[in-house]
């Protein structure tokens, strides 16, 4: 079986579900979880809006260098779109990186290379979002933040589990009155610490994988059967 | 660091693949096979180039002028370009290569294990021969991994396996035990190994 043709086969939510990976080598904490998981949704909706917005620039039918878009999208069409997509993407992430050095500078430095890995992680997720083309950019925010909320929630579920299973505690933020972090006495006496590291983070993404895959069919098989009874 | 303990870090120690989690978000990771040799050519030929072309930029460029704010666009740009130039050389000079081993190398140039290099050995503040060769080995550790993993897969294949769990969650709970078998290979080995 080959890799590429299993990933085509497989639903558009558990490839989005696979770009994950890198991210999750950091999503030990709830907290720094919440963070990159904040950065995703503002690159991805950041830059499905401005691509969609300088789509909308151009005139229908328009071509972007030279070719017929009557003939489809030519490899120079496509090269640029690719590079206007990484030149959004990389300077949004890069204000995201500004931004959370200055508002928090341990969840930065807790991140590391993994914050600026949303610029290109991104663009692999779906081109920094889901390819805007013709979209108007209200219709591309509302697609991107579904795709970012379903980034956003698989990292933060993963990153629940390996920190209440790993440490026996909830890292949220402080606030008055609250130190910002909810211990587990039972799972912190006896915490499973294989969790905390990197193949820990991968098995937890395999078996969400699965569990999704796994309601998919279910909702898939289940339609027929609703048609039938009818 | 030694030349030779950049070279063990980065192969074995801290693999791209399943000790920094880079490369496997395309699924490319786990491929085996001849496509994974030229993959992973690509690969340590990228990240060294890459890698020695943004130590250039870091140290004459960002560090001194304090634009290290600029460092991630700007890398990835540099990284880019690089994939960009090496497939213009390839399909101007090597184009039956090109076709037959089915790289594309813009592709590779934006997966994340590139960029993830190159933004480990900029922070870490490496020279020039140090990131070179931190590439190389990162390369050689991306084949190493990538190529255990399709031999895995292919083995499991034959297996029976539950339905939901075929494919790309198998490919993951696979990395993630091949990731604590890799744990082995600690600082502890590296300074056994190099009598350090």
């Amino acid at each position: 079986m080959d890799t590429v043709s299993s990933r085509t086969r497989e639903a558009p939510l558990v490839m989005l579900l696979l770009t994950l990976v890198p991210s999750i080598a950091v999503a030990v904490r709830v907290a720094d979880a919440l963070w990159l998981a904040a950065g995703a949704v503002l690159v991805m909706t950041g830059s499905s809006v401005a691509r969609a917005i300088l789509d909308g620039a151009r005139p229908a039918g328009t071509p972007e260098t030279g070719t017929p878009a009557a003939d489809g999208p030519g490899e120079e069409d496509r090269t640029a779109r690719w590079l206007r997509a990484l030149v959004i993407s990389s300077l949004l992430t890069a204000a995201f990186e500004a931004g959370l050095l200055a508002v928090a500078p341990a969840a930065s430095a807790a991140l590391g290379i993994y914050a600026p890995l949303l610029a290109v992680n991104l663009l692999v997720a779906g081109k920094g979002g889901p390819d805007p083309s013709g979209a108007s950019p209200l219709r591309a925010t509302l697609s991107s933040l579904r795709n970012g909320a379903w980034f956003a929630g698989g990292l933060v579920a993963i990153a629940l589990a390996r920190e209440v299973l790993g440490a026996g505690t909830i890292t949220l933020f402080p606030v008055s009155g609250f130190g910002g972090t909810i211990t587990l006495s039972p799972l912190l006496d006896q915490p499973v610490r294989a969790l905390g590291f990197a193949g820990g983070g991968l098995l937890c993404l395999g078996y969400l994988v699965a569990a999704v895959r796994a309601v998919l069919a279910r909702k898939g098989s289940a339609a027929p059967r609703a048609e039938a009874s009818r | 660091m030694s030349w030779a303990a950049v070279v063990f870090t980065f192969a074995l120690v801290d693999n791209v693949i399943l000790s920094r989690l880079l490369g496997l978000e395309t699924g490319d990771g786990a491929r085996g096979g001849t496509r994974s040799v030229w993959l992973g050519g690509s690969i340590a030929v990228l990240m060294s180039v890459s890698a020695v072309a943004a130590w250039t930029l870091d140290s004459l460029l960002l560090v001194p002028l304090g634009l290290t704010m600029l460092r991630t666009p700007l890398l990835v740009f540099v990284v880019a370009g690089i994939a960009l130039g090496f497939q213009a050389l390839a399909a101007r000079f090597l184009p039956a290569v090109l076709e037959r081993s089915g790289v594309s190398i813009p592709r590779v140039g934006v997966n994340c294990v590139v960029l993830g290099l190159v933004l480990i050995t900029t922070r870490a503040e490496y020279g020039a021969l140090q990131s070179f060769l931190a590439g190389l080995a990162a390369g050689a550790g991306y084949l190493l991994a990538s190529a255990m993993m399709g031999a895995i897969r292919e083995r499991l294949e034959i297996e029976a396996v539950p339905p939901v769990l075929r494919g790309v969650p198998l490919q993951l709970i696979t990395a993630g035990l091949m990731a604590y078998a890799f744990m082995a290979f600690d600082r502890g080995f590296l300074a056994r190994l190099l009598g350090a």
